[in-house]
Protein backbone atom coordinates (compact mmCIF):
# COMPACT_ATOMS: atom_id res chain seq x y z
CA UNK A 1 0.00 0.00 0.00
CA UNK A 2 1.17 3.49 -1.21
CA UNK A 3 0.42 6.56 0.65
CA UNK A 4 -0.37 9.15 -2.45
CA UNK A 5 -1.02 12.07 -0.19
CA UNK A 6 -1.72 13.23 3.05
CA UNK A 7 -3.71 16.63 4.64
CA UNK A 8 -4.18 17.96 7.93
CA UNK A 9 -5.94 20.67 9.70
CA UNK A 10 -3.91 22.19 12.76
CA UNK A 11 -5.65 23.94 15.56
CA UNK A 12 -2.92 25.66 18.38
CA UNK A 13 -0.56 23.45 17.72
CA UNK A 14 -2.41 20.05 17.07
CA UNK A 15 -4.19 18.34 14.68
CA UNK A 16 -7.33 17.86 14.72
CA UNK A 17 -8.74 16.61 10.87
CA UNK A 18 -6.50 14.84 8.40
CA UNK A 19 -6.81 12.93 5.76
CA UNK A 20 -4.96 9.76 3.75
CA UNK A 21 -5.33 8.93 0.36
CA UNK A 22 -3.40 5.87 -0.37
CA UNK A 23 -3.33 3.54 -3.35
CA UNK A 24 -3.05 -0.55 -2.96
CA UNK A 25 -3.70 -2.69 -6.10
CA UNK A 26 -6.09 -0.64 -8.01
CA UNK A 27 -8.06 0.40 -5.48
CA UNK A 28 -7.44 3.87 -3.59
CA UNK A 29 -8.46 4.41 -0.40
CA UNK A 30 -9.12 7.86 1.26
CA UNK A 31 -9.92 7.95 4.66
CA UNK A 32 -10.90 11.11 7.13
CA UNK A 33 -10.47 11.50 10.69
CA UNK A 34 -11.03 14.41 12.70
CA UNK A 35 -13.11 17.33 13.24
CA UNK A 36 -13.91 20.08 10.43
CA UNK A 37 -14.78 22.82 12.77
CA UNK A 38 -12.80 25.94 11.18
CA UNK A 39 -14.01 28.51 9.33
CA UNK A 40 -11.78 28.11 5.93
CA UNK A 41 -10.94 24.39 5.61
CA UNK A 42 -9.40 25.64 2.20
CA UNK A 43 -6.44 27.19 4.00
CA UNK A 44 -5.14 23.74 5.44
CA UNK A 45 -6.58 21.61 2.64
CA UNK A 46 -6.35 23.30 -0.65
CA UNK A 47 -2.61 21.47 -1.03
CA UNK A 48 -3.82 18.45 -0.15
CA UNK A 49 -6.68 18.64 -3.20
CA UNK A 50 -3.78 19.20 -5.85
CA UNK A 51 -1.50 17.10 -4.56
CA UNK A 52 -4.30 14.45 -4.86
CA UNK A 53 -4.95 15.81 -8.48
CA UNK A 54 -1.07 15.54 -9.77
CA UNK A 55 -0.34 12.49 -8.21
CA UNK A 56 -3.17 10.35 -8.72
CA UNK A 57 -2.74 7.76 -11.48
CA UNK A 58 -6.62 7.14 -12.97
CA UNK A 59 -5.26 4.89 -15.29
CA UNK A 60 -4.06 2.48 -12.71
CA UNK A 61 -7.14 2.46 -10.22
CA UNK A 62 -10.64 1.04 -10.67
CA UNK A 63 -12.03 1.59 -7.66
CA UNK A 64 -12.44 4.17 -4.75
CA UNK A 65 -13.06 3.06 -0.61
CA UNK A 66 -13.96 6.33 0.82
CA UNK A 67 -13.81 5.64 4.80
CA UNK A 68 -15.47 8.16 7.16
CA UNK A 69 -15.95 6.19 9.96
CA UNK A 70 -13.12 7.95 12.08
CA UNK A 71 -14.70 11.78 11.34
CA UNK A 72 -16.24 12.88 14.25
CA UNK A 73 -17.83 16.21 13.24
CA UNK A 74 -17.66 18.34 9.73
CA UNK A 75 -18.98 21.86 10.73
CA UNK A 76 -20.79 23.29 7.75
CA UNK A 77 -18.22 25.32 5.96
CA UNK A 78 -16.83 21.88 5.81
CA UNK A 79 -18.97 20.83 3.40
CA UNK A 80 -17.35 22.15 -0.40
CA UNK A 81 -13.71 20.79 0.56
CA UNK A 82 -15.59 16.95 1.18
CA UNK A 83 -17.42 17.78 -1.88
CA UNK A 84 -14.04 19.16 -3.83
CA UNK A 85 -11.83 16.12 -2.93
CA UNK A 86 -15.16 13.31 -3.50
CA UNK A 87 -15.80 14.95 -6.69
CA UNK A 88 -12.77 15.46 -8.45
CA UNK A 89 -11.97 11.50 -7.29
CA UNK A 90 -15.51 10.21 -8.75
CA UNK A 91 -15.39 12.19 -11.84
CA UNK A 92 -11.16 10.83 -12.54
CA UNK A 93 -11.84 7.16 -11.56
CA UNK A 94 -14.45 5.21 -12.89
CA UNK A 95 -15.19 2.25 -11.34
CA UNK A 96 -17.56 1.28 -8.14
CA UNK A 97 -16.99 3.41 -4.90
CA UNK A 98 -17.35 1.70 -1.28
CA UNK A 99 -18.27 4.55 1.44
CA UNK A 100 -17.71 3.29 4.98
CA UNK A 101 -19.65 5.50 7.07
CA UNK A 102 -21.36 5.49 11.39
CA UNK A 103 -24.64 4.51 11.34
CA UNK A 104 -25.50 6.58 14.21
CA UNK A 105 -24.38 9.38 12.75
CA UNK A 106 -26.60 12.52 11.24
CA UNK A 107 -23.60 14.23 9.20
CA UNK A 108 -22.85 10.81 7.75
CA UNK A 109 -26.63 9.19 7.07
CA UNK A 110 -28.18 12.90 5.90
CA UNK A 111 -25.93 14.77 4.58
CA UNK A 112 -22.84 12.70 3.52
CA UNK A 113 -24.82 11.36 0.44
CA UNK A 114 -25.82 14.85 -1.10
CA UNK A 115 -22.26 15.55 -0.53
CA UNK A 116 -21.51 12.65 -2.51
CA UNK A 117 -23.86 13.83 -4.99
CA UNK A 118 -25.79 10.31 -4.90
CA UNK A 119 -28.73 11.93 -5.75
CA UNK A 120 -27.46 11.78 -9.57
CA UNK A 121 -28.35 7.94 -11.16
CA UNK A 122 -24.64 7.32 -12.66
CA UNK A 123 -22.98 8.15 -9.41
CA UNK A 124 -25.48 6.19 -7.09
CA UNK A 125 -25.14 3.15 -9.52
CA UNK A 126 -21.99 3.22 -8.67
CA UNK A 127 -21.75 3.58 -4.89
CA UNK A 128 -22.14 1.25 -1.96
CA UNK A 129 -22.48 2.15 1.61
CA UNK A 130 -21.00 -0.09 4.27
CA UNK A 131 -22.77 1.20 7.53
CA UNK A 132 -20.78 0.00 10.94
CA UNK A 133 -21.90 1.18 14.47
CA UNK A 134 -20.28 4.50 16.71
CA UNK A 135 -18.31 2.91 19.53
CA UNK B 1 -26.70 -0.48 39.24
CA UNK B 2 -28.29 2.29 37.82
CA UNK B 3 -29.39 1.68 34.04
CA UNK B 4 -29.11 3.25 31.03
CA UNK B 5 -32.52 4.15 30.89
CA UNK B 6 -32.32 5.78 34.48
CA UNK B 7 -29.10 7.91 32.93
CA UNK B 8 -31.06 9.17 29.95
CA UNK B 9 -33.93 10.55 31.85
CA UNK B 10 -31.47 12.84 33.65
CA UNK B 11 -32.11 16.55 34.04
CA UNK B 12 -29.68 18.75 32.60
CA UNK B 13 -29.59 22.56 32.20
CA UNK B 14 -26.88 24.73 31.51
CA UNK B 15 -26.25 28.53 30.71
CA UNK B 16 -23.00 30.49 29.66
CA UNK B 17 -23.46 33.91 29.75
CA UNK B 18 -19.81 35.61 27.78
CA UNK B 19 -19.39 39.48 27.63
CA UNK B 20 -17.76 41.51 26.14
CA UNK B 21 -18.19 39.85 22.98
CA UNK B 22 -15.34 41.31 21.53
CA UNK B 23 -13.03 39.09 23.67
CA UNK B 24 -14.44 35.81 22.05
CA UNK B 25 -11.47 35.63 19.48
CA UNK B 26 -10.95 31.51 19.56
CA UNK B 27 -13.35 28.81 18.68
CA UNK B 28 -16.14 29.14 21.75
CA UNK B 29 -18.09 27.25 19.34
CA UNK B 30 -16.03 24.37 19.50
CA UNK B 31 -15.14 24.39 22.90
CA UNK B 32 -18.87 24.65 24.07
CA UNK B 33 -20.11 22.08 21.58
CA UNK B 34 -17.67 19.48 22.56
CA UNK B 35 -18.04 20.01 26.29
CA UNK B 36 -21.54 19.76 26.00
CA UNK B 37 -21.17 16.54 23.97
CA UNK B 38 -19.15 15.20 26.83
CA UNK B 39 -21.18 16.44 29.73
CA UNK B 40 -24.52 15.67 27.72
CA UNK B 41 -22.62 12.03 26.16
CA UNK B 42 -22.48 10.83 30.32
CA UNK B 43 -25.88 10.33 30.70
CA UNK B 44 -27.85 9.67 27.37
CA UNK B 45 -26.17 8.01 24.79
CA UNK B 46 -23.91 9.54 21.42
CA UNK B 47 -26.77 10.31 18.84
CA UNK B 48 -28.24 12.91 21.30
CA UNK B 49 -25.16 14.34 22.91
CA UNK B 50 -23.69 14.04 18.96
CA UNK B 51 -26.75 16.55 18.11
CA UNK B 52 -26.13 19.33 20.73
CA UNK B 53 -22.27 19.81 19.93
CA UNK B 54 -23.94 20.21 16.05
CA UNK B 55 -26.44 22.38 17.04
CA UNK B 56 -23.97 24.30 19.69
CA UNK B 57 -21.46 24.77 17.31
CA UNK B 58 -23.97 26.00 14.34
CA UNK B 59 -25.55 28.61 16.29
CA UNK B 60 -22.77 29.80 18.63
CA UNK B 61 -21.05 30.51 15.69
CA UNK B 62 -23.59 31.97 13.81
CA UNK B 63 -24.32 34.75 17.10
CA UNK B 64 -20.55 35.44 17.33
CA UNK B 65 -20.55 35.86 13.70
CA UNK B 66 -23.75 37.86 13.92
CA UNK B 67 -23.49 40.20 16.78
CA UNK B 68 -23.82 43.60 16.45
CA UNK B 69 -22.80 45.13 19.83
CA UNK B 70 -19.02 44.04 20.89
CA UNK B 71 -19.70 44.90 24.68
CA UNK B 72 -22.53 42.88 24.40
CA UNK B 73 -23.31 39.03 25.46
CA UNK B 74 -23.40 36.00 23.80
CA UNK B 75 -25.46 33.91 25.88
CA UNK B 76 -26.27 29.78 25.43
CA UNK B 77 -28.68 27.94 27.26
CA UNK B 78 -29.41 24.37 26.92
CA UNK B 79 -31.86 22.03 28.51
CA UNK B 80 -32.07 18.00 28.45
CA UNK B 81 -34.39 15.72 29.79
CA UNK B 82 -35.89 12.14 29.19
CA UNK B 83 -38.41 14.30 26.75
CA UNK B 84 -36.69 17.32 25.46
CA UNK B 85 -33.25 18.89 23.85
CA UNK B 86 -33.66 22.17 23.94
CA UNK B 87 -30.82 25.07 22.98
CA UNK B 88 -31.55 28.55 22.49
CA UNK B 89 -28.49 30.99 21.84
CA UNK B 90 -28.84 34.99 21.87
CA UNK B 91 -27.08 37.79 20.93
CA UNK B 92 -27.44 41.62 19.39
CA UNK B 93 -29.15 42.11 16.53
CA UNK B 94 -30.69 44.62 14.06
CA UNK B 95 -34.27 44.57 13.61
CA UNK B 96 -33.32 43.99 10.02
CA UNK B 97 -31.36 41.10 10.97
CA UNK B 98 -34.16 39.53 13.24
CA UNK B 99 -36.19 39.49 10.08
CA UNK B 100 -34.05 37.91 7.57
CA UNK B 101 -33.33 35.11 10.11
CA UNK B 102 -37.19 35.14 10.66
CA UNK B 103 -37.67 34.25 6.76
CA UNK B 104 -35.26 32.14 6.77
CA UNK B 105 -36.59 30.00 9.62
CA UNK B 106 -40.56 30.27 7.73
CA UNK B 107 -38.80 28.98 4.69
CA UNK B 108 -37.33 26.06 6.24
CA UNK B 109 -40.63 25.33 8.50
CA UNK B 110 -42.35 25.76 5.29
CA UNK B 111 -40.47 23.54 3.05
CA UNK B 112 -42.35 19.92 2.34
CA UNK B 113 -38.90 18.08 1.62
CA UNK B 114 -36.06 19.15 4.14
CA UNK B 115 -33.61 16.90 2.22
CA UNK B 116 -34.42 18.25 -0.98
CA UNK B 117 -33.97 21.91 0.56
CA UNK B 118 -30.51 20.96 2.06
CA UNK B 119 -29.31 19.41 -1.36
CA UNK B 120 -30.34 22.60 -3.75
CA UNK B 121 -29.25 25.19 -1.11
CA UNK B 122 -25.38 23.23 -1.02
CA UNK B 123 -25.12 23.06 -4.72
CA UNK B 124 -26.36 26.67 -5.20
CA UNK B 125 -23.95 28.22 -2.34
CA UNK B 126 -21.31 25.97 -3.39
CA UNK B 127 -21.40 27.55 -6.95
CA UNK B 128 -20.49 30.88 -6.14
CA UNK B 129 -18.21 29.64 -2.85
CA UNK B 130 -20.96 31.37 -0.77
CA UNK B 131 -20.24 30.80 3.40
CA UNK B 132 -22.76 30.58 5.89
CA UNK B 133 -26.05 30.20 4.91
CA UNK B 134 -26.25 26.24 5.56
CA UNK B 135 -26.23 25.83 9.35
CA UNK B 136 -29.47 26.59 10.13
CA UNK B 137 -31.57 24.42 7.29
CA UNK B 138 -28.69 21.46 8.40
CA UNK B 139 -30.03 22.09 11.98
CA UNK B 140 -33.47 21.00 10.54
CA UNK B 141 -32.83 18.95 7.16
CA UNK B 142 -30.05 16.16 9.21
CA UNK B 143 -30.48 16.58 12.95
CA UNK B 144 -34.50 17.22 12.64
CA UNK B 145 -34.72 20.18 15.05
CA UNK B 146 -37.56 22.50 15.43
CA UNK B 147 -36.50 25.71 14.81
CA UNK B 148 -37.65 28.94 15.73
CA UNK B 149 -37.07 32.88 16.81
CA UNK B 150 -37.89 35.79 18.66
CA UNK B 151 -36.61 39.44 19.01
CA UNK B 152 -36.40 41.37 22.04
CA UNK B 153 -33.99 44.67 21.21
CA UNK B 154 -31.66 44.24 21.15
CA UNK B 155 -31.64 40.46 21.81
CA UNK B 156 -32.27 37.80 18.82
CA UNK B 157 -33.15 34.11 20.30
CA UNK B 158 -32.47 31.04 17.88
CA UNK B 159 -34.30 28.60 19.86
CA UNK B 160 -34.23 24.45 18.91
CA UNK B 161 -35.09 21.67 20.25
CA UNK B 162 -35.81 18.03 19.78
CA UNK B 163 -37.78 15.21 21.31
CA UNK B 164 -35.90 12.64 22.56
CA UNK B 165 -38.79 9.52 22.71
CA UNK B 166 -37.17 6.64 20.51
CA UNK B 167 -33.87 8.41 20.38
CA UNK B 168 -32.91 7.93 24.15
Amino acid sequence: MKVLAFGEIMDGGASVFSSVAKVDADLLIVSFGGSIRIDNPYRYLEQYLLELEQLLPPEKIGRIEFDFKELDFCNSNGFYIIMDITEMLINTIGGPILVKRLKGDDWQQETLPILLNVDEPEIEARTTFEEFTDI
Amino acid sequence: MITQEELAATNISMRYDLSPKRNIIGDLSGLLGNFSDELIGAFYPKNVSKKANIVITELVNNAVVNSTDGDSKVILEIMVNKDLLRIKVMNTAKRSQYRKVRDHIKMINSAGDLRTLLAETIRERRKDRLRGGLGLIRLAAENKFTLSVGYRAPYLTVDSQIGLGGLS
